[in-house]
C-alpha cells in the first residue's frame, strides 16, 4: 500500500502538474505555453528510449537511471550575483554575457549591441517574444522522444540570441549555464535565430556541481540564407551529471552550421546533433573533442542529411579515452535524391589509453544520388602509436609526457578546425586542464 | 686525448621478432672520434642505431653497450637521450599535430633538464636554423609531415643541434639530401661537432665522408664488424663493394 503511494509521488514529479506549476511561477509568453502543455502531454504517454529498437540509444540504457525520481528545477532559487560570477567562470571578451544558475538567468550583459539582441524566454517581450513565438520548437521537435518532451515540459532559462541581417558580431557571444542543485532535472533552452548574411559565435559554457543532476539542454539553430553559425558547447560538468542534449539546424540557401562540443567533464554525455541541409549551397560542420576518464560516457548521434544541390557536410569527432571510459559514435550522413554535387566527409577517431577504455563507432552513409562530388568516411581506434612515441622519447621526452604531446595533437586537430583564434586558445586550455586527469 | 671512452660497444647480440640481427659487433668509440659504419643493405647497420637507442622492438640476447661509462640497456630511450645520446633516424616518423617548434622547445627542456625560458630557446633555435639553413617557417609546420626526404634529414639534423649530444649516430643522413644541402650538413655537423664529442656515420657513401672526415671506418657484415681501417677503407669500398666480405662472412657463419 505504501509503495504503491510513494510509486505514484515519484511519478508526478516530471508530471504534468509539475509542468504546469512551473510555467505559471514563469509566467510563460503564450508560445511557450503551448510547448510546455504539448511536452507535458507527451512526456505522459512516450516511454524512454529503447536501445533494442532504436539504434542511437543502443549503447545507453537509460532506464538504469532512476530519473522518474528527479525533480524540476521548479522554484525561486536564492541568487548572489557575486557568487553566481564566482561559481560561473567567465573568459575573454564577449559581444554578449548570459549568466545562469540553476536554469534561472541571473545576468544578460550585451555590450556589442548594434544588430545583436539577446535575452532570456522569461519576460521576453515586442520582437524579441515574436521570434521565440516564431521559431521555438521549430527545430527540435518535442515529440522526438520522452528526453525532448520533458525538455520543453520543464523548459527554463531559455535564452534567444538573434542577429540582424548583414551582421558581422565579432566577438563571440557567451552563455554561461552553472547547476548546482542536485536531484534535479534541468531543462535549459538555447535559441539562435540569424538574419541573412549574418556572422556570429554563440560559446555555450556548461558547469554543474557534483551532485547528482540530469540536465537536457536544448540548441535551436535558424541561420538567415548566406549566414554563418558557429556554436561550441564547453561540457564542463561534474562527475556526476548526465546529460541528454538536442542539437538542429535546418540551413537555408547558403547558410553555414559549424558546431563542437568540447567534452570535458560529466559522467553521461549524450548529444544528438542534426543538420538538414535544406538551403541549396549550404553546409554543415561538425565537430567534437572528447577527453574519456574513470567511467565516463560520451555519446553522439549525427545526422548531416543533404537535401538540396550543392551541400556540403563535413565532421570530425575525436575522443581520448582513459580508465574505463567509453565514447560511442553512430553518425548519419544521408545524400538525398535532390542533393546533386553533394561534398560530404566523416571521420571518426579515437584514441584507446587504457585497456579498458572502449569505443563504439559507426559512422553510416546512405547516398540515394549517383551525382554526388565527393563522400568518405573513416573510423578509427587504437592506442598511442607507439612509433612516434619512440621516436619522441629519444628526443628526451620521457613517456609520460611524449604521451600527453600525441593527446594533445590528437584532440589539437579538432580545435584548430574551429574558427576563430581567441576561441581555438580557449579550447586548448579547456583540453590542456583536463588532460591532467589522464595521468 | 681523453682516455676514457665514451661509446663501448660489446660483444652486442640483438634480435627483432626472434631473428638475431646483431651477432656479437664490438666497437669503441672516444671522445673527438668521428667514425664510419658501412654495410650492404639488411646487414644490421639501423639495427644497431635502434639498439643503442633502446627502441623497445629489439631485443638485447648478449653483450652490453655503455656511454660515458654507463649501461645503457637498463636505461629508457629518453634516459639515454639525457645521458647525451642522439639518433639521427634513416625515416622519421611523422607526428601530424606537433609543430616542430612546441616538439623541439619540449625536447629541449627535457634534455637540459629545466624550464628553458622562451627566449632563450628562441635564440638557440634562429642560432641553429641559420646555421643548417632552414627555412623560417619550417619550425611551424607538424614534425616531418608531408617533409620531403631531404627536408626530414634536416629535421633530423637541427634536433641534433638543439639538443647538444655527446654522442651521435647520424643513420644515413646523407640519403635523400641534394649537393648542396649536403654540404651545408656536413658544415653543420662539423660545426657542431667537438672534442668531447662522438660521431658514428652509417652511411653508404663516400660523398658525405669527403666532408666530414672519419679517422676510422668499418666494415658491417651479418651483425658483425668483419673489418675496420683509416678513411682508405671507405674508398675501397666504393669501388670494390661488399662481395668479399659477404663471402668471407657466409663462409664463417
Ligand atoms: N620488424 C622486423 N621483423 C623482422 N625482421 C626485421 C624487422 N625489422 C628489420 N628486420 C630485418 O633486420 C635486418 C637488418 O635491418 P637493418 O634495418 O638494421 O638493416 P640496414 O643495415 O640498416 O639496411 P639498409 O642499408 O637498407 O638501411 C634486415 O634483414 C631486416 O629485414
Ligand atoms: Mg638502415
Amino acid at each position: 500500500m505504501t509503495s504503491t503511494i510513494v510509486q505514484e509521488e515519484r511519478a508526478t514529479r516530471l508530471g504534468m502538474r509539475a509542468s504546469a506549476a512551473l510555467g505559471e511561477q514563469l509566467a510563460d509568453l503564450p508560445a511557450v505555453a503551448k510547448l510546455r502543455a504539448e511536452g507535458a502531454a507527451l512526456a505522459a504517454a512516450l516511454s524512454w528510449p529503447d536501445g533494442r529498437r532504436e539504434r542511437p540509444w543502443k549503447y545507453l540504457d537509460v532506464t538504469k537511471y532512476d530519473l522518474e525520481g528527479l525533480t524540476p528545477a521548479i522554484g525561486a532559487v536564492t541568487r548572489d550575483l557575486v557568487e553566481v560570477r564566482r561559481s560561473c567562470p567567465v573568459t575573454g571578451e564577449q559581444a554578449a554575457l548570459v549568466v545562469a544558475q540553476n536554469s534561472e538567468i541571473a545576468i544578460v550583459e550585451v555590450s556589442e549591441a548594434v544588430g545583436l539582441s539577446v535575452a532570456a524566454f522569461e519576460g521576453a517581450t515586442g520582437t524579441a517574444a515574436a521570434t521565440i513565438a516564431k521559431h521555438l520548437g521549430s527545430r527540435v521537435a518535442p515529440e522526438r522522444n520522452r528526453f525532448t518532451a520533458l525538455h520543453y515540459a520543464f523548459l527554463r532559462g531559455g535564452v534567444l540570441v538573434e542577429v540582424a541581417a548583414n551582421t558581422d558580431v565579432r566577438l563571440p557571444v557567451r552563455i554561461v549555464r552553472g547547476f548546482v542543485s542536485p536531484d534535479q532535472f534541468a531543462a535549459p533552452h538555447t535559441l539562435i535565430v540569424t538574419g541573412a548574411n549574418s556572422r556570429v559565435t554563440v560559446i555555450e559554457d556548461f558547469h554543474s556541481s557534483d551532485g547528482e543532476l540530469t540536465v537536457v539542454p536544448a540548441i535551436e539553430i535558424v541561420p538567415g540564407p548566406g549566414a554563418e553559425v558557429r556554436y561550441v558547447a564547453i561540457h564542463h560538468w561534474g562527475e556526476k551529471t548526465r546529460v541528454f542534449l538536442e542539437q538542429r539546424t535546418v540551413t537555408e540557401r547558403d547558410s553555414a552550421i559549424i558546431a563542437a562540443h568540447i567534452v570535458a567533464g560529466g559522467a553521461v554525455v549524450k548529444g544528438h546533433l542534426e543538420s538538414s541541409l535544406q538551403g541549396r549551397g549550404s553546409s554543415s560542420e561538425l565537430f567534437s573533442a572528447a577527453i574519456g576518464t574513470d567511467r565516463q560516457h560520451s555519446d553522439f548521434y549525427t545526422v548531416q542529411d543533404h537535401v538540396a544541390p550543392d551541400t556540403r557536410s563535413d565532421l570530425l569527432f575525436k575522443a581520448a579515452l582513459s580508465g574505463k571510459s567509453k565514447a560511442v559514435y553512430y553518425g548519419l550522413t544521408r545524400v538525398g535524391l535532390g542533393a546533386k554535387n553533394a561534398d560530404a566527409n566523416q571521420v571518426n577517431r579515437t584514441l584507446l589509453l587504457s585497456r579498458e577504455a572502449k569505443a563504439d563507432s559507426d559512422p553510416v552513409l546512405e547516398i540515394l544520388t549517383s551525382d554526388v562530388r565527393r563522400v568518405s568516411h573513416g573510423a578509427a581506434a587504437g592506442p598511442v602509436d607507439q612509433e612516434q612515441l619512440y621516436y619522441l622519447q629519444t628526443r628526451a621526452i620521457p613517456l609520460k609526457e611524449a604521451q600527453a604531446l600525441l593527446v594533445r595533437a590528437f584532440l589539437g586537430q579538432v580545435i584548430g578546425r574551429i574558427p576563430g583564434e581567441a576561441v581555438q586558445d580557449e579550447l586548448t586550455d579547456v583540453i590542456e586542464e583536463r588532460m591532467a586527469r589522464l595521468r | 686525448m681523453n682516455k676514457t671512452p665514451l661509446l663501448e660497444i660489446n660483444g652486442l647480440h640483438a634480435s627483432i621478432a626472434n631473428k638475431e640481427i646483431l651477432r656479437g659487433l664490438t666497437l669503441t668509440i672516444y671522445p673527438g672520434e668521428v667514425h664510419a659504419i658501412m654495410g650492404p643493405n639488411g646487414s644490421g647497420k639501423s639495427t644497431l642505431a635502434n639498439v643503442l637507442m633502446g627502441n623497445p622492438n629489439y631485443v638485447v640476447t648478449a653483450g652490453g653497450a655503455k656511454l660515458l661509462g654507463q649501461s645503457l640497456l637498463e636505461l629508457k630511450p629518453d634516459e639515454r637521450a639525457r645521458l647525451g645520446l642522439f639518433l639521427a633516424f634513416q625515416y622519421p616518423v611523422a607526428i601530424p599535430g606537433v609543430t616542430l617548434v612546441n616538439f623541439l622547445r619540449q625536447a629541449v627542456s627535457a634534455k637540459q633538464g629545466r624550464d628553458v625560458p622562451i627566449r632563450e630557446f628562441r635564440q638557440l633555435l634562429d642560432q641553429q636554423m641559420n646555421l643548417l639553413k632552414v627555412d623560417r617557417d619550417f619550425a611551424r609546420r607538424y614534425v616531418n609531415d608531408g617533409f620531403s626526404g631531404g627536408e626530414k634529414k634536416r629535421a633530423e639534423m637541427l634536433q641534433m643541434a638543439m639538443l647538444q649530444p655527446r654522442m651521435a649516430v647520424l643513420d644515413e643522413t646523407d640519403s635523400g639530401l641534394d649537393i648542396d644541402a649536403l654540404r651545408t650538413v656536413a658544415e653543420g655537423v662539423n660545426t657542431l661537432m667537438n672534442p668531447e664529442m662522438g660521431l658514428l656515420l652509417i652511411t653508404h657513401y663516400q660523398r658525405l665522408l669527403n666532408y666530414v672526415r672519419p679517422q676510422f671506418v668499418h666494415v658491417l657484415v651479418g651483425g658483425r664488424i668483419v673489418k675496420s681501417g683509416g678513411p682508405e677503407l671507405a674508398e675501397e669500398l666504393e669501388a670494390n663493394g661488399y662481395d668479399a666480405y659477404e663471402a668471407a662472412a657466409a663462409a664463417t657463419a
